[in-house]
């Protein structure tokens, strides 16, 4: 069974953001770097299955600058048996269409059978990724799993609706899914893997070799949105902070009026 | 609050996936138990599995003892990450993976690591290694265990103090002298299994800090030691321990540097939350004094122990820099935490917060594995004999 995971390499959450010169984007001096949370839900479920069908051949994939190479030695230290890391200065600029485009060119030709990715990017957030490759690759998806089986090529999934209702999905493979929050939990990778993702095949090719289509949609401005006026603490005995509130209410509000 | 960024010591792609591993362990496994375990002064047994199952305890040994193949600077790491969470289990972690294991590792036959080395690193076996007694602390030659050589065994009479993970250890490094007359060279080194007739532990010590890493006395009343469970040659124990040693106080600095970044990770996200005079006390200079110097002093650390420690895997001598790695960090550990307890005030002086933790945790470096003193006296020492004429 030949499977592949999709993952992206995004900033702490926790960093503080500026915007970039140019407006479009975050500037990425000084962020400290890690994988994409929904994305390590994937690479978890990927190795599973690679573990539950022997024989299994599992590749994963990341668009971006060198530094992702750090990110995609995590995911095979985890279990991945090979990585292509499509090398790309720019890949911040390229819309969800692009992304993905780059994506299916390179698995077109591959015969996946599985194809796993994040329900969205922690960063960009769009979510349109994954579902845009299994489009343009003509395969089913399945988007925001919780739970995931696979038997005699079936693939059962889960997922979460609101209201705390669920829905079980089938289909068959070939197929993409696009995974969420409680899947399942993502193990550590243990140092002596650690060691061995260093002798593990890692291919570098060129996003000019893959990206033949144009971007769809722009980002015109990212900001921040104005800081709203802090809240008014009222103090002292409760008779007095009743006549405050109202006149507050009558000088500011019409309320009372 | 917003983390910040911090100095990149280019360590390389391994040590610095191993960082993050450990990090996340240690954030998600250790530190939610960390006052639990110094409270109850119990040692996490159920922690060893998870530790050997993510291949922490035989960082430094090779694959075919199910070991990670790593070197000293990512042990050094690993110990700095644990210690961040919970500075007693990493310290008994220490005594595990270095003192025992890598001694074992170093200085066995293959049969001993076939033996020993695999359960040790699976985390079904704790390790320990006795070197100190009550009599013979920094002059550890003094040493009175005795071993006395009788046909295919060794009968060991005599004790063993301050021993680290003693209470729960299954396999222990035990010096002893075959050879009472011939000082350093009449020392010899052991391996003891828990269980063996005449080997029993004394009471486990109530410390000041440290608390949940178990000590205890050992004792040996004609305990009877196969000749094969010999580690090294008969007097050649002093050479086990003396270059164990190096590798020992290496390794070990890490131990104050995670509890100097436990100090950063209080001390930074209060002086923004503590408000005097209607705005956060971290805008004051006398605070933003004090961080400057926590910062910078923790860095200063952490530059001097990586240097030491790729030393160590370079193969070079770095005895009295392993020396002075541990030396310094440990001193600077101590006064970092203290510094960590003015910061907060009131509240640090309360057990409501883990900085008195990090203080009782930290004075350990300065006495065990050396103290402060004897780490002065070698460094001194060596620097004098090596630039005389």
């Amino acid at each position: 069974m030949k499977i592949l995971v999709c993952i992206k390499q995004v900033p702490d959450m926790e960093s503080k953001f500026k915007i970039n010169a140019e407006g479009t984007w975050y500037d990425g001096i000084d962020l400290a770097w890690r994988m994409n949370e929904y994305d390590e839900y994937a690479v978890e479920q990927a190795v599973q299955l690679k573990e539950q069908v022997a024989g299994s051949d599992l590749t994963v994939l990341c668009i971006g600058r060198q530094q992702v190479q750090e990110t995609m030695k995590k995911a095979l230290a985890i279990g991945c048996d090979r990585g292509v890391h499509v090398a790309d200065e720019n890949s911040h600029q390229k819309d969800p269409f692009e992304i993905a485009s780059v994506i299916a060119e390179f698995a077109s030709d591959k015969g996946f059978d599985l194809i796993f990715t994040g329900m969205q990017s922690q960063d960009r957030g769009s979510a349109q990724v994954g579902v845009l490759i299994a489009e343009m690759l003509g395969m089913p998806s399945i988007s925001t799993i919780v739970d995931f089986a696979f038997a005699d090529g079936q693939i059962s999934a889960k997922r979460e609706l609101e209201g705390g209702i669920k829905a079980l999905v089938k289909t068959t493979a070939p197929a993409l899914v696009t995974c969420q929050l409680g899947l399942n939990t993502p193990r550590y990778p243990t140092l002596p893997n650690i060691m061995k993702a260093k002798k593990k095949e890692l291919l570098s090719v060129e996003v000019a070799d893959l990206l033949k289509v144009e971007a769809k949609q722009e980002t015109a401005k990212i900001y921040f949105p104005e800081k709203k006026g802090g809240g008014l603490v009222l103090e002292g005995e409760v008779a007095d902070l009743a006549d405050q509130l109202i006149q507050i209410l009558k000088d500011k509000t019409a309320v009372l009026a | 609050m917003a983390s910040y960024p911090s100095l990149n010591f280019n360590l390389g792609e391994t040590a610095d996936l191993l960082r993050d591993t450990v990090a996340d362990f240690a954030a998600a496994e250790l530190a939610p138990r960390a006052a639990d375990i110094d409270r109850d002064n119990e040692f996490p047994a159920d922690m060893w599995r998870k530790m050997g199952d993510l291949g922490l305890l035989g960082i430094t040994v090779s694959d075919e003892y199910g070991g990670a193949d790593m070197g000293y600077l990512e042990h050094v790491i690993a110990m700095e990450e644990l210690s961040r969470a919970s500075a007693s289990v990493a310290l008994s972690y220490g005594a595990h993976s270095n003192l025992c294991v890598n001694q074992i590792f170093r200085n066995g036959t293959e049969e001993q690591k076939s033996k020993y080395l695999p359960k040790l690193v699976s985390g079904e076996h704790v390790g320990a290694l006795a070197m100190s007694e009550p009599g013979a602390g920094s002059d550890v030659v003094s040493m009175r265990l005795n071993a006395q050589k009788k046909g295919s065994h060794y009968i060991l009479n005599g004790t063993k103090m301050w021993i680290t993970n003693g209470p729960d250890a299954n396999v222990l490094v035990v010096y002893a002298k075959t050879d009472p007359e011939a000082g350093h060279r009449g020392i010899s080194a052991f391996l003891i299994e828990k269980g063996m007739p005449g080997f029993s532990t004394a009471q486990k010590l109530d410390k000041l800090g440290m608390r949940g890493s178990n000590t205890c006395e050992l004792v040996f009343e004609n305990c009877e030691v196969p000749a094969e469970n010999l580690l090294g040659a008969e007097g050649r124990g002093v050479n086990v321990l003396m270059s164990g040693l190096d590798y020992e106080r290496s390794v070990l600095s890490g131990g104050p540097l995670g509890i100097m970044q436990a100090c950063m990770d209080v001390v930074v996200p209060f002086i923004h939350e503590r408000k005097q005079f209607g705005q956060s006390i971290g805008t004051f200079q006398l605070m933003q004094g004090k961080i400057a110097d926590m910062y910078s002093t923790m860095n200063a650390a952490k530059a001097y122990v990586y240097a030491v420690a790729m030393a160590c895997d370079r193969g070079e001598t770095a005895r009295k820099d392993a020396a002075g790695a541990i030396l310094y960090s440990a001193e600077k550990a101590t006064w970092m935490a203290l510094e960590a307890i003015q910061t907060l005030g009131g509240v640090g002086y309360t057990n409501e917060y883990p900085t008195g933790r990090f203080l009782r945790d930290a004075k350990l470096y300065e006495i065990g594995a050396g103290t402060s003193e004897i780490r002065r006296m070698l460094i001194g020492r060596e620097l004098f004999n090596e630039s005389a004429p």
